[in-house]
């Protein structure tokens, strides 16, 4: 065996044999953001024998604070992350087959690309896509670990189907208008600890190490000390659309994705969630006024202006966003400010 | 007595890290309306609940000394 590897194959719990399996495994990383940076970074460096990574995004000089794989000159460039991440990537480990995929995630895509794929790591930025990870992970038996922060707070949970609740079971109603980092702030060692939980527990599924898989649902506050497993086993439930007896995968159904339209003529994209929504506008709109953002508002509106676009977020939850024609870039935005 | 942890945003929302109030014999549905019509708690619905370290469902009822902790699933990363 590798140089390279010998003290993760010195640890007891992977070994040789355990290296033999990460060099046989696909891990897909949705998300090149902080997390997705984070996790690729380290999947890279452990030595997967291929590395799928998804991003829709293109990088930005708010990222740099905390997405490891991005430099100033990306910035500039306004390079997509999954481009710049691929490059990277490469550079730190030859021995992995890297690919990147510049796309939005939708549920048609995520279809495409699991299918040669053994662990999905989350690393996006949207309860959305997650969800649609979610049904995908139980429609094709694929283990996915969810990871999410804001602030100083970050959470993870291991989901293996035919083992453990999944993320359906667990929230049974879809969060709206939760923190974002664009609206709740983010420090870095945050991320790095989400990060280090996702990390261990895809060591721990692609060697095949069931035993020690953590079998409960995480929570930390970095700032305010805090650290709590909550037991999770009794949370499965049969009824479960998802990954119960008669399940029928809702969120890669049509009706449940959201809907994007160019309005022409008018260089502008209409985002309108799949359920209409109770937005709470004046609390977003303090959020967003703490985050430094120049807001006006009435009782059905707000205009929040993010230079070079402006966004108008209805209380129904539908937004205008205004000054591109792009998408998946839409999406990105609204994802940003509403979660 | 029992015992109420709020993490995360709900902390500020809340005012306060634990908060100690008699709700033995209430299920978590109703526990989630007081804190919400009284502790100004918003957006309730989606967020997670334990007893004693123990996920726990809407109809789950709280006894005597348990300690109830309200986690908000989070989407940034």
């Amino acid at each position: 065996m590798n140089e390279r590897y010998s003290r993760q194959t010195l640890f007891p719990a992977i070994g040789e044999e355990g290296q033999k399996k990460i060099r046989k495994k696909h891990v897909l990383i949705i998300g090149a953001g902080a997390l997705g940076s984070g996790n690729a970074e380290v999947m890279t460096r452990a030595g997967i024998g291929k590395l799928t990574i998804v991003d829709r995004d293109y990088v930005e000089e708010s990222n740099l604070q905390r997405q490891q794989l991005y430099t100033e000159e990306d910035v500039f460039e306004k390079m997509p992350k999954a481009a710049v991440a691929e490059k990277r990537l490469r550079a730190i480990n030859s021995e992995t087959d890297i690919a990147a995929v510049i796309t939005d995630a939708t549920p048609d895509r995520l279809e495409e690309l699991v299918q040669t794929v053994d662990l999905i790591i989350d690393s996006t930025d949207n309860f959305e896509t997650r969800m649609a990870i979610n049904d995908i992970s139980q429609k094709y038996q694929i283990p996915w670990i969810y990871g999410a922060c804001v602030g100083s707070y970050g959470m993870s949970l291991t989901i293996i189907p035919g083992m453990t609740p999944c993320l359906h079971c667990l929230l049974k109603k879809i969060p709206i208008q939760g923190m974002t980092c664009d609206t709740g702030g983010i420090i870095a060692p945050a991320v790095q600890m989400v990060i280090a939980h996702q990390t261990a527990e895809a060591l721990k599924i692609l060697v095949e190490d069931w035993d020690a898989i953590r079998t409960t649902f995480t929570s930390f506050d970095l700032w305010g000390n805090q650290y709590t497993n909550i037991k999770i086993a009794k949370a499965k439930d049969d009824g479960c659309l998802s990954c119960g007896e008669a399940r029928t995968y809702p969120f890669l159904q049509n009706e449940n994705l959201m809907k994007t339209t160019v309005l022409c003529g008018r260089d502008t994209v209409q985002v309108r969630p799949p359920a209409k929504q109770q937005l709470d506008l004046a609390r977003l709109s303090e959020q967003m006024q703490a985050s430094g953002y120049q807001i006006k508002g009435n009782p059905y509106l707000i205009s929040v202006e993010m230079k070079p676009q402006r966004i108008v977020v209805f209380n129904d939850g539908r937004a205008l966003i205004h000054g591109t024609k792009d998408l998946s870039q839409a999406k990105a935005i609204y994802n940003r400010l509403l979660g | 007595m029992n015992k109420l942890l709020f993490f995360a945003h709900l902390k500020d929302e809340a005012g306060a890290e634990t908060l100690s109030i008699d709700v033995s014999g209430k299920t978590i549905a109703e526990l989630k309306t007081i804190v919400s019509e009284q502790h100004g708690l918003t957006k309730i619905d989606s967020v997670m609940t334990a007893i004693n370290e123990e996920f726990a469902e809407d109809d789950d009822i709280i006894q005597q000394g348990d300690t109830i902790a309200f986690i908000p699933p989070v989407s940034g990363g």
